[in-house]
């Protein structure tokens, strides 16, 4: 037993969240004396938070797979899968956007539910079994899809266009789009008792078990949420181009994964940040922006990310104690 | 102690294939006493207590009754509705969710949308950890589990079980490789769960933890219930020499 420590001490729950900001202002201030040019002026944050929010909508659900112990490595696929069934209705109803949204978001769900199932009820490794759906799932999109890229000019001044990737002022509305799913997201993962059902199922599955959790159906249903987050950003993404190609998924893997990483959640399960995957998506967006802006070559943005990544989980274990590792 | 049993076991047996864990177990468990079950491994006290908690279906021919009327199907989620909790000794907790969360786990105090009412649960846990005894300054219900000693631990696991209205408390094996002092502990908790009403059944390896706490003793041996008996006036070194007593036959037979 340690003596009780004198003075403020930051909460345990809040320290990964803090980190990570840290980290993240550490980086700007970097990026801002190295480009006051560039990273002074608006424009580069409203280009910025053009594809911020697809990042970040995409992570949050993997925080919850994370913490839950598990990892889901098939999303990249679920984009553009859903994002077809959204791209095809749209075509076929003549711009029905309910409907079309709904069976973008069905064809998600069920993409999640089947990794859910095959990860908790046929106990097959989640890392392998994503894997291979990742795989599965783009082969499935290109045999359906065809080569086609589909371009839809007429939603360039439609009114749902204006509501998901409009903009108010210099800020694009899909930022307000992740902040409403962040907001309900977090509420359900640090305050709703499913969260904690998460981050237990993550952490001791047969301490739940014994008090009555369902830990398979609390797993499944994080498979579930990857798959309609990765709907939601399929229709974001489309709405942002006007155009639906099946590589729409490409670039989202490892980025995704390190904004859930560099955002202090740690890879072991049992634990998660929200605010964090926030920061952290932000942090990894900023950095293939600011390494071109700072005048580097582009070739260099890898080498960045990858120093970024390992410093900011060195700088989690500092902060957070063992929690990272 | 009242004269009607919480729970009690007719004639129990259960045999995997052709191998006895349990033979003809007649026992009983009354209210507010503290039994300490002790035998060598294999004795079939783990078996007896899956039986009694309803993770395990003894043979058809035995019967549980609880409050004096034969229950079918017995399972762990009735057991749980019965007021009949185990606390197991090493999948009791999700170590890196605070105190509270633990307490509470799949029992959640919500609000009608499922949201946690933390403030009302840490309440709650802090006035359960003074119940229990939990002399420690350090913790608040805020922190997480994985801080706590081995004796803490188990205090969190205990408490739950008063929070439920548990009236018969199964521990199975809290002492075991723990330091003298947390041991202790952990035997204040378990009279303090006494104190606060319920019956406890209290497995151990440790003959000194299961003579200190006990009202009653019942030692297995291979099976069957060599000895029931209350404490009375017996020291540990009496309740000692009668277990090698036990172990001895064993050995001879």
């Amino acid at each position: 037993m340690s003596k009780v420590k004198k003075g403020y001490v930051i909460p345990e729950r809040f320290r990964p969240v803090l980190g990570a900001f840290m980290f993240f202002v550490l980086m700007m201030v970097i990026f801002i004396a190295a480009a006051p040019e560039v990273f002074l002026t608006v424009g580069i944050y409203t280009a910025i938070f053009l594809s911020l929010p697809l990042f970040a909508i995409m992570g949050l659900s993997l925080v919850f797979v994370t913490a839950a112990g598990e990892i889901d490595l098939a999303f990249p696929s679920i984009i553009p899968l859903a994002g077809l069934a959204f791209a095809w209705t749209l075509q076929q109803t003549n711009f029905n956007f309910a409907l079309a949204a709904l069976f973008c978001i069905a064809v998600g769900l069920a993409c999640g539910l089947l990794n859910g199932y095959l990860v908790t009820k046929l106990g097959l490794s989640s890392l392998i079994t994503t894997l291979g759906m990742n795989f599965a799932l783009i082969g499935l999109t290109n045999v359906l899809n065809n080569g086609e890229v589909r371009t839809f000019s007429e939603l360039n001044d439609s009114a749902v266009r204006s509501i998901l990737v409009g903009s108010f002022g210099p800020i694009p509305a899909q930022m307000f789009w992740l902040a409403g799913i962040a907001l309900v997201l977090g509420m359900l993962f640090h305050r709703h008792k499913f969260g904690l059902h998460v981050r237990v199922a993550g952490d001791n599955p047969e301490a739940g078990r014994a008090m009555g959790v369902n830990i398979e159906r609390t797993k499944i249903l994080c498979f579930v949420l990857v798959g309609v987050c990765a709907a939601i950003v399929g229709i974001l993404g489309i709405y942002l181009n006007s155009t639906y190609f099946s590589t729409m998924g490409e670039g989202y893997l490892l980025p995704t994964l390190a904004a859930v990483f560099v955002g202090g959640t740690p890879v072991t399960g049992g634990k998660g940040t929200i605010g964090g995957l926030v920061i952290g998506a932000a942090t990894v967006v900023f950095i293939q922006t600011g390494v071109v802006a700072t005048g580097l070559d582009g070739y260099w943005t890898s080498l960045g990310f990858g120093v970024v990544i390992v410093l900011s989980l060195l700088g989690h274990r500092k902060f957070s104690g063992r929690l990272t590792r | 102690m009242s004269n009607q049993p919480i729970v009690k076991l007719v004639d129990v047996n259960k045999s995997y294939g052709n191998v006895y864990a349990l033979e003809d177990i007649n026992l009983d468990f009354y209210p507010g006493e503290i039994v300490s079950l002790v035998g060598d491994n294999g004795a079939g006290k783990s078996t007896l207590t899956k039986i009694i908690s309803g993770t395990e279906a003894p043979d058809t021919n035995g019967k549980i009754m609880v409050d004096n009327q034969v229950v079918n199907n017995w399972s762990s989620a009735k057991a749980r509705a019965r007021g009949i909790e185990t606390v197991y000794q090493n999948r009791a907790l999700s170590e890196q969710q605070s105190i509270y969360d633990n307490v509470f786990l799949g029992r959640e105090i919500t609000n009608r949308f499922g949201i946690i009412n933390r403030k009302k649960e840490i309440e709650e846990t802090e006035s359960l950890m003074r119940k229990i005894g939990y002399t420690s300054k350090v913790w608040t219900p805020l922190s997480s589990v994985n801080k706590l000693s081995g004796g803490e631990r188990q205090g969190v696991a205990i408490s739950r079980a008063i929070l439920f209205d548990s009236r018969l408390v199964i521990l199975d094996e809290p002492t075991t490789a723990m330091a003298l002092t947390e041991a202790a502990e952990v035997l204040e908790f378990v009279r303090n769960l006494k104190k606060s009403g319920k019956s406890v059944i209290f497995i151990s390896h440790n003959p000194w933890d299961a003579h200190a706490v006990a009202d009653r003793f019942v030692i297995l041996e291979r099976g069957k219930i060599v000895f029931d008996g209350p404490k009375g006036s017996m020291s540990a070194d009496d309740f000692i020499a009668l277990l090698h007593k036990f172990a001895k036959k064993d050995i001879k037979s």
